[in-house]
């Protein structure tokens, strides 16, 4: 399938050497939203939390302080940025190397919390995330060796052999792990249970996202 | 086993690695299987390793000619029309890479092959944007460890809540081993009495 079918039509390209960024309205949708979510993300302050107590009347707040706060923000601004340049790049090697910058800072956001729970599911999502770039960039290798390009307007135009259905499955379980989709959400959903709101958001929303786009580039190089 | 134990085991963070592991292990083993296509009509592409190696070349298997700022070495980037003068420094060598190559016939196998040219038209120049983000990736690593090694979240030394906590599970504990201890005592009493009467 190429990019007509299934962005619509090419807007613009913006050629960083063999990296082509490609604009349809599809992609600059999903651009354009995320990156007005970082920048409410970026101004906006976290939530607080109540926690209740069993037994007693004593409840206490849970709130992000200022040091986390800040380191909290700055590492979700940039995931957000990441995210959104994983939606219009147009190299295959380009979207691995996204996605893995938006694990490491999945980890970051959350590994500024003091809860025992929460740094526990991340430390086991981060081993997820070390298992993942294997897949990954082994996936993005075999479907260059196999086709002998990473760009996916050449690959939208191949027919895929055995061996780039090989290199495809990689990818998926790669993005799959890395995202925390079922059957592996559970290291990744227990992250979320804590305070400071919408820089938690950030990580569910790009992992959403990225699903979205790695569905269409895995449709430009299989179909 | 029941479906709704393995859904338990599921939602357990700590199984998650072990099953992504295990699946990603079956999609390995099953790849050994997958009929090899290569395609060598590549990117970036290199001659085969023993023909450089054969024709005697210093550079072997390394070699793509070209000289600095002259004529341009064989690359073959994807986009040639976005790298106009790519392959122009694919020739350079440092005087002490040159001495090397010089005397040696297998400068091409050792680190310091391909000195200055290739490495870095392919790094800085074709896929230079591929380049910032791999040292991004490091830098924002480098930013979490710090950070986590001067705030040190897993600290709990001087938490008073948890050592509150602490405190309430070590008197709980020996409240009961010393009930325990108790009615051990108490039993081995009225056995004890049993024996005597």
């Amino acid at each position: 399938m190429d990019f007509i079918t299934l962005g619509g039509n090419l807007l613009g390209t913006v050629p960083l050497g063999d990296i082509v960024l490609y604009v349809t309205p599809f992609n600059l949708f999903l651009f354009a939203v995320l990156l007005g979510f970082t920048l409410l993300i970026g101004l906006s302050k976290p939530e607080t939390q109540i926690e209740a107590t069993m037994h007693y009347l004593n409840n206490t707040e849970v709130k992000v302080g200022s040091k986390e706060l800040k380191q909290r923000r700055f590492l979700s601004v940039i995931c957000g940025l990441a995210s959104a340049g994983a939606m219009i790049t147009g190299d295959l090697f380009n979207f691995t190397l996204f996605m893995a910058l938006i694990g490491i800072l999945n980890i970051g956001i959350v590994s500024a919390v003091k809860q025992t729970s929460v740094l526990n599911s991340a430390f086991n999502y981060g081993l997820i995330a070390m298992m993942c770039s294997l897949p990954l960039f082994g996936g993005a290798a075999i479907i260059l060796a196999s086709t002998g390009t990473l760009s996916l307007a050449v690959l939208s135009q191949m027919s895929a052999t055995p061996m780039v259905v090989f290199g495809a499955v990689l990818m998926l379980i790669g993005i799959l792990g890395e995202s925390g989709v079922a059957p592996f959400f559970a290291s990744k959903a227990e992250m979320f249970r804590t305070a400071g709101s919408p820089y938690i958001v950030i990580i569910h929303l790009s992992s959403l996202f990225i699903i979205v786009r790695a569905v269409e580039i895995l449709l430009l190089v299989l179909w | 086993m029941r479906i709704g134990v393995l859904w338990n085991k599921l939602a357990d963070p700590k199984n998650i690695p072990r099953l992504f592991a295990f699946s990603l292990g079956i999609i390995l083993i099953v790849g050994l299987i997958v009929p090899l296509a290569l395609n060598p009509d590549q990117l970036y592409v290199r001659p085969d390793p023993q023909q450089q190696i054969d024709e005697g070349l210093p550079l072997a298997p390394y070699d793509r000619g070209g000289e600095p700022l002259k004529e341009a070495g064989d690359i073959n980037p994807q986009y040639p029309e976005n790298a106009a003068v790519l392959g122009m420094i694919t020739g350079y060598m440092s005087p002490l890479a040159e001495w090397v190559s010089s005397i040696s016939p297998y400068f091409g196998t050792s680190i310091y092959s391909s000195p200055g040219g290739l490495i870095d038209e392919i790094l800085y120049y074709t896929r230079g944007f591929d380049t910032i983000l791999e040292s991004s990736i490091l830098m924002m690593s480098f930013i979490i460890a710090s950070w986590l090694s001067i705030n040190y979240t897993m600290n709990r030394k001087n938490d008073s809540k948890e050592i509150k906590k602490d405190v309430a599970r070590a008197v709980n504990d020996s409240a009961h081993l010393a009930r325990e201890v108790k009615a051990n005592d108490a039993k081995a009493r009225s056995k004890q009495l049993r024996r005597d009467n």
